[in-house]
């Protein structure tokens, strides 16, 4: 497991230099006017980062909306029964459910929850493979499909959830299993 | 789909807030216009001196009759400022940031506009005082409204702080893409490909640029992972005849990248060891093992919920 690290810390650190410096060389080689193209490449950048921002106001405003009135506590009483059923621990509920909506606010949850019960008991084992092992899915798809101006998502964000939820149930049968 | 799922973000959130508040008022769970009774001996100095540091005590039972909506556990014991404003009036300023302190007070501190501290305006009243408090109410409301403000403030400097990386690497990229790399690359990966992407011809640059980003986000790196995403979304929205409707192979893309595989969780793993986890990469393996799955799970999702009737593609319009 220690050299599985030390790997992929190298190969993390060593990437993006090595990326670029790949690119650039192959471009001048293949006969690129690497600079002129690059500023041509660049200029995108803006226009990408500004068609974002409607969509990711929007997203984010609707889920900071939802946190900030306590709904996610009414959330949870009324699906513990169900979770219980799965026997899904109810200390992780609240991670499961912040995890696709807020990369902050499942941070904060991570940390209170370890804080409580244990950095190293089931549960906090369990929480920080939850958030170690999914993404903010709405963020992603916000940024994502907002930058190409795509407004019927299809399937996306039920397909998004439902691998959430599938991590999470993933989660708890592989913590269990090496516990 | 997000349509409905927005909306309800947003209305339950609405209305959880209203609700609360309906209640609060109603029960007055926050004591409001009930004076607090301190009693000689309730508030102590600190230590001798001119100190104002004093801590104040306040009996369960009078804690019970403000805040009505919960239980109250026992005393507590807050940590107080005293300022004397004549022989009959003082204000008091109590910290309730504490652990032991009830966490109403924080949150009618919160509604009255510090984080620390609650001020209360105190009566002399035979040997000990009368205290009020500013009265609080609609404590959610506000809060929702706060929050949607700020956020939207907060969401414009997010997307303005990708400019940058953004044109890093979309400059970088367009000379890879012009030497043909990306290309290359793409046909490396062909037989992976043409399966998860039968709609995408197996050498164009959406390709290579997915490739790209979902190795970046393997390495965790997440900075150059959103450019090189988004210059696939490009790519991929190239091959698009519908505008503004996401085409099977972006959803099929977003559901990869949403579960991505991370071989190193290095914000989980570094929250635990500042909490003092004993083995805080134990999660290396167990995060693995429940993103494999979802990743495979979600590719298998991507490709079954695109033949249910109400997300098919030729029943999707353009705009």
């Amino acid at each position: 497991m220690d050299i599985f690290r030390t790997i992929v810390s190298v190969l993390s650190a060593v990437a993006i230099p090595a990326l670029m410096l790949f690119f650039l060389v192959y471009g001048a080689f293949r006969k690129v006017k690497v600079y002129e193209v690059a500023v041509e490449g660049a200029k995108e950048g803006f226009e990408i980062a500004v068609r974002i921002i409607p969509y990711l106001v929007l997203m984010l405003v609707s889920i900071a909306i939802f946190r900030a009135s306590g709904a996610m506590d009414v959330f949870i009483t009324l699906v513990s029964p169900l979770t219980d059923l799965l026997g899904i621990p109810a200390e992780a509920l609240p991670m499961a459910i912040m995890r696709p909506l807020s990369g902050s606010g499942s941070l904060g949850i991570m940390t209170e929850t370890m804080q409580a019960y244990g950095t190293d008991s089931f549960i906090g084992i369990l929480v920080s493979t939850l958030y170690g092992s999914t993404e903010t899915t709405f963020y992603v798809l916000a940024v994502y499909f907002g930058a190409v101006g795509i407004r019927n998502t299809r399937h996306a964000l039920p397909t998004g959830l439902l691998a959430d939820f599938i991590a999470f149930l993933a989660a708890v049968f592989f913590v269990g299993l090496v516990l | 789909m997000l349509n409905h799922i927005w909306l309800a973000l947003i209305v339950i959130g609405i209305c959880t807030a209203a609700g609360r508040d309906i209640f609060e008022v109603v029960n007055n769970s926050y004591g409001n216009g009930i004076p607090w009774e301190i009693r000689e001996g309730d508030l102590m100095r600190d230590e001798e001196g001119a100190s104002l540091h004093f801590t104040l005590r306040i009996p369960a039972e009078e804690l019970q009759r403000h805040f009505t909506t919960e239980v109250m556990a026992g005393d507590v014991h807050v940590p107080v400022k005293f300022f004397p404003q004549g022989a009959d009036n003082a204000s008091l300023v109590l910290d309730v940031t504490g652990e032991s302190i009830p966490e109403r007070f924080a949150i009618m501190a919160e509604a009255l506009g510090s984080a620390e501290t609650l001020t209360g305006q105190l009566d002399r009243r035979g040997d000990g005082w009368r205290m009020r408090f500013d009265e609080v109410s609609l404590v959610y409301l506000r809060k929702v409204t706060n929050a949607a403000f700020e956020i939207a403030g907060v969401a414009v400097q997010i997307a303005l702080g990708l400019i940058g990386i953004m044109a890093l690497w979309l400059g970088v990229m367009r000379v890879a893409e012009q030497a043909g790399l990306i290309t290359h690359l793409a046909r490396l990966v062909r037989p992976i490909t043409v399966r998860l992407f039968p709609d995408v011809p197996a050498d164009h640059p959406a390709v290579g640029s997915m490739i790209m980003n979902i190795a970046a986000n393997m390495l965790g790196l997440g900075n150059a992972a959103t450019p090189f995403g988004l210059k696939a979304m490009e790519e991929l929205d190239k091959l698009n005849p519908k505008s503004g409707v996401a085409t099977d192979a972006m959803v099929t893309f977003l559901a990869l990248n949403t579960s991505c595989v991370t071989l190193i969780p290095a914000t989980a793993i570094a929250v635990r060891a500042a909490a003092g986890s004993s083995d805080p990469a134990f999660i290396i393996g167990t995060s693995f093992l429940a993103s494999l799955t979802a990743t495979i799970s979600a590719v298998i999702i991507s490709k079954l919920l695109a033949k249910v009737r109400m997300f098919r593609w030729e029943r999707s319009e353009a705009d």
